[in-house]
């Protein structure tokens, strides 16, 4: 045992197995495909969008859904489709961001405090019920408001909020952990802290804290969309979906399409997310693996 | 029970007196000058002087803090900066209509998801479960404001069944139930949809649990009428996770009202949050943030306290 990899050696295959049993669900891979899909279009959206999203002509405006307009077109006779398209590009990697944040701030809080105890994790834990006790919309919101209206300060308030559940998450799943056997088995053998929180804790704490970022990426995707909603995210003429609810509420009888288009690409973000975020937790958890496969064959 | 409920008694002020430090020292620390915002480019730099010393803003932090907390404890929230009143006062105008939508929403939540929760329960992987099943994935993925768009279009353009503004406005109050009442229904549905799907598909995971329990099979070997064994054996047991969540989701709504209120024009505490951060009014900010404070902080303990009072196991 002179010579220990970093990882425990089955920490390869265990992966590989999980990226094997996540396509046996099917609302998770169906999730998953169209999330990619909605990612790539937004990506490429100079190349896959059929109009300027910016580019107005008032004598296509407040045009029904059709063959030429997709999802219509709305009163400055932009095409809705396109920008929801460069919308997607702002809301996802805003989710993105927001998933990284968090987990940059809230995991190694959340390890501290749930491996040290005491006074560290006393004075964490206060401060992160002060953040608790914030609606976390109205935290945003007055974040964004004091800070300015753009669209870092966005990102910088949902993590901010978002940080302090994933670090208490983190810290109920590491005190559960820290009990195991095997940590006190690889204490006893001398292993230093860094490598029991690296290799032996968070190894084990994999699936609750990739299930909580999905849960961080459709909440920050939501919480984008109501900040820009409400003014505070991406200012116009720049496309967003919460922006453009927004400009739709005038057009609401004269134009229903120009709603529905952003709320519908919403909520089947936040579908997607959410069953893949049910994928993940099953295929990354072994005790609810469908079918037993012998475990490092391919180490 | 009763020395628990004192120690969670005690932490509120330790809670607040956290969450008010963050407040100021959010609203000091970030860009923005109250005094300008107020007065304008064009202010003589006395007049700009002035209004800083009458809102102690020409202090240090530390002590501007001190004076707060110092007439916080007495009662007094000082005055909004922009609207030359009380924060008590406006508080007090705002608070009982946030408490209506948040009551109504809450309604909604509980008498939907009630039933749904427990027939679905019954009637596995029937019709209704589906629908069920259906409803709570949508009710977490439309978001709220989206939610509230389609219902205006359907319910007050296209049918036009229901007002959408008039919430708080005199008119309502004046015009009898209806006209006070109806327009609470829209916001009040977009509002407790999240809350009916969590608490739905809580009420059916808990009540499939409980039914499979032995005590289930002796009550029905006992030859008790099925209204009896459903309402009396199984729901009270399952309703112990769901009061508890209720409560808790009831604490967050007023927070998770500022989208519903922007769109139906509602004068309730969200609204007046965001209007405090646009103009830094900061006196409302720390006070309104106060009283969400409390209200979040005392749902939680009420649900704690619920809980042990449903479960007669639960000992603290």
């Amino acid at each position: 045992m002179a010579s220990t990899p970093a990882l425990p050696f089955h920490f390869r295959s265990s992966l590989v197995l999980a990226a094997r049993q996540f396509p046996r669900n099917r609302a998770a891979t169906v999730g998953f495909v169209i999330l990619l899909a909605i990612c790539l279009a937004a990506a490429f959206a100079p190349w896959v969008a059929p109009y300027d999203p910016i580019q107005i002509k008032l004598s296509m405006k407040l045009k029904p859904p059709s063959l030429e307009h997709l999802m219509g077109t709305d009163h400055f006779g932009r095409d809705i489709f396109s920008r929801m398209l460069y919308g997607g590009r702002t809301s996802l990697s805003v989710g993105l961001l927001v998933v990284g944040f968090a987990f940059i701030l809230g995991v190694p809080l959340g390890l501290a405090s749930g491996y040290f105890g005491g006074k560290v994790d006393n004075f964490m834990m206060r401060l992160v019920d002060a953040f608790l006790t914030f609606p976390p919309l109205l935290l945003a919101v007055a974040l964004v408001g004091l800070l300015g209206p753009d669209i870092q300060n966005v990102m910088l308030a949902l993590g901010l909020v978002q940080a302090p559940i994933l670090a208490r998450m983190v810290r109920g799943s590491t005190l559960a952990v820290r009990e195991d056997v095997y940590v006190t088995a690889a204490r006893a053998l001398g292993a230093s802290p860094v490598r029991i929180v690296l290799s032996h804790l968070l190894r084990n704490m994999v699936s609750p804290i990739v299930v909580q970022l999905t849960v961080v990426f459709s909440a920050a995707v939501v919480a984008e969309a109501s900040l820009s909603f409400l003014g505070f995210g991406t200012q116009p003429p720049e496309p967003s979906w919460g922006r453009d609810m927004s400009e739709a509420r005038r057009f609401l009888s004269d134009a229903p399409w120009m709603f529905m288009a952003p709320t519908s690409i919403i909520a089947v973000c936040v579908l997607s997310i959410n069953f893949m975020g049910d994928g993940l937790r099953d295929a990354l958890d072994p005790r609810a693996w469908r079918t037993r496969r012998s475990v490092g064959t391919d180490a | 029970m009763w020395s628990y409920l004192g120690r969670r008694l005690i932490q509120v002020p330790l809670v607040l007196l956290v969450v008010s430090l963050m407040t100021f020292l959010i609203t000091r620390a970030t860009p923005g000058d109250p005094v300008q915002i107020m007065l304008g480019m064009q202010t003589s730099p006395e007049a700009a002087t002035a209004m800083r010393k009458e809102f102690n803003l020409d202090r240090p932090v530390y002590e501007q803090y001190g004076l707060w907390i110092a007439k916080v404890v007495t009662g007094d929230l000082g005055r909004s900066m922009r609207l030359n009143d009380r924060v008590t006062s406006l508080i007090a105008e705002r608070l009982p209509i946030s408490l209506q939508l948040a009551a109504a929403g809450m309604l909604f939540a509980l008498l939907v998801s009630i039933p749904l929760g427990v027939i679905a329960a019954l009637r596995r992987n029937s019709w209704i479960d589906y629908l069920c099943t259906g409803y709570t994935v949508l009710g977490f993925a439309v978001p709220n404001f989206g939610l509230a768009l389609i219902l205006i279009y359907v319910f007050s353009i296209q049918l036009d069944w229901l007002p959408i503004t008039g919430i708080g406005s005199s008119e309502a109050i004046a015009g009898g139930p209806w006209k006070h009442y109806s327009p609470f229904i829209i916001p009040a549905v977009a509002l407790g949809t999240l809350q009916t799907a969590m608490l739905t598909r809580l009420l059916r995971s808990s009540m499939i649990d409980i039914l499979s329990q032995d005590y289930m099979r002796t009550a029905r070997a006992k030859g008790l009428l099925p209204w009896n064994i459903v309402v009396v054996h199984a729901l009270k047991n399952a309703m112990i996770p769901f009061v508890t969540m209720a409560a808790i989701q009831f604490g967050y709504m007023i927070g998770v009202q500022v989208t519903i209120e922007y769109i139906f024009a509602v004068p309730g505490m969200g609204s007046a949050v965001l209007n405090a951060v646009v103009n830094r009014d900061f006196p409302v900010i720390q006070g309104f943030t106060l009283v969400i404070a409390v209200f979040f902080l005392l749902t939680n303990i009420a649900a704690d306290m619920l809980y042990a009072l449903l479960d007669p196991r639960i000992r603290y």
